[in-house]
């Protein structure tokens, strides 16, 4: 999977056969079959992987910050952020490379958009007046960004984007808060 | 699109190809929309136009070629569309040419799903050129949000990445209410899109005075 994520980084899902991730990975073309039923199945494992770990880390991060909940939004993005930079070609595959590798792997993508947005929804102000479609926006907004950060070869910078990108996530709530008496 | 009449139609062959080609984008762009990228073939798109898979390749030199032509097609719409939405107003009216120019966007993607689909989802879905295309195309809106922005109300200035990320974000959402099969609802999220365009600008306050308002 390793081979996967870094394979797809540098030259896409299209160009990376069989033959050069068990190449790459040092590992049996028999090893690989024996595990996978084929290269797709390699990147929606390599996926889904990459997914899990990540949101270990930012749930780990949420829980351990201060009670206010935008400090937990804060360490979660950093969190996030971090494990961007420390993965990049990870990053590359996962948020760049998944959105078209195949219909299943954009279904994936998808849907770990999705928990980003419920997991924005569960630690955010509810019922602040906001439009329901707050969470998505906000968290499309911020995979626009990355996605740019990560193109430009800036994946390892990518906690650089902490004061803009938590600015941007923050305002609306803080911003409706200072509406109430 | 209408075919052309069989036979002799006394039509000039520029005429005939430049109706053609149209009728291959847009065989392609509802290709698309029912059966998602995979699965449109050059042959499917050529049935849809009514054009033959022959004169397919006479305008374009495969599927990705004439993807291409459709999506800058489909750009270039929306875009017109949007321009022209926001010219009515002077750059210092801003807020009303925030209004103007989000709301012809998403009547117009309302009103044409297979548009919509095109621009906002197959365009990320197609593979590595065309998301090139769709991070250019998306960037290329970032203009109309920062031409006459004022300055936030808490001080100093947007920055660039807040342009982005607006513009990013309506996309984003935008595309997932296309795939939920939800775009010819695309309208109905005017003041929520106005509203999360407004605020980075103009604060909270001043934006749900203007959304109310109506």
């Amino acid at each position: 999977m390793n081979a996967m994520a870094e394979l797809c980084a540098e030259q896409g899902y299209e160009a990376t056969k069989i033959a050069d991730i068990v190449r790459c990975a040092g590992v049996a073309r028999k090893t690989l079959y024996d595990n996978f039923d084929g290269k797709e199945e390699v990147f929606l494992a390599t996926f889904d992987n990459a997914v899990n770990e990540a949101f270990g880390r930012i749930d780990e991060a949420c829980e351990a910050a201060e009670n206010e909940w935008d400090d937990r939004v804060a360490a979660g993005l950093r969190a996030f952020l971090l494990y961007i930079a420390e993965n990049p070609a990870t990053a590359r595959t996962c948020l760049i490379e998944a959105m078209s590798a195949t219909p299943a792997a954009s279904a994936r993508y998808d849907d770990a958009l999705q928990r980003f947005v419920a997991l924005l929804r569960r630690h955010a102000p509810a019922d602040v007046g906001l439009p329901d479609t707050i969470e998505e926006t906000l968290v499309g907004g911020v995979a626009w960004i990355l996605h740019q950060q990560i193109r430009r070869g800036g994946a390892e910078q990518a906690l650089d984007l902490t004061p803009e990108l938590l600015d941007f996530l923050l305002a609306p709530y803080h911003g409706v808060a200072k509406l109430r008496p | 699109m209408e075919r052309l009449p069989r036979g002799r139609h006394g039509l000039s062959p520029e005429f005939v190809a430049q109706n053609q080609r149209e009728r291959l984008i847009a065989g392609l762009t509802d290709a698309l929309y029912e059966v998602g990228y995979q699965n449109t073939t050059v042959s499917l798109i050529g049935q849809r136009a009514s054009v033959s898979k022959s004169d397919f390749y006479k305008h374009f030199g495969s599927k990705d070629d004439c993807f291409f032509a459709a999506y800058e097609a489909a750009i270039e719409r929306i875009r017109g569309q949007v321009r022209e939405a926001c010219a009515k107003h002077p750059p210092g009216e801003w807020p009303p040419r925030m209004r103007d120019g989000i709301s012809s966007l998403l009547t117009l993607l309302a009103g044409d799903p297979a548009l919509a689909s095109l621009s906002l989802v197959e365009g990320l879905r197609a593979g590595r050129g065309v998301y090139d295309r769709y991070q250019t195309a998306v960037e290329s809106f970032v203009p109309y949000l920062r031409n006459g922005a004022p300055m936030p109300p808490s001080g100093g200035i947007v920055p660039r990445a807040t342009d982005e990320a607006v513009v990013g974000g309506i996309a984003s959402l935008l595309g997932r209410r296309v795939l939920a099969g939800e775009a010819e609802q695309i309208d109905e999220l005017l003041p929520d899109v106005l509203e999360f365009a407004l605020t980075p600008y103009l604060g909270a306050t001043e934006a749900r005075r203007i959304i109310s308002a109506g």
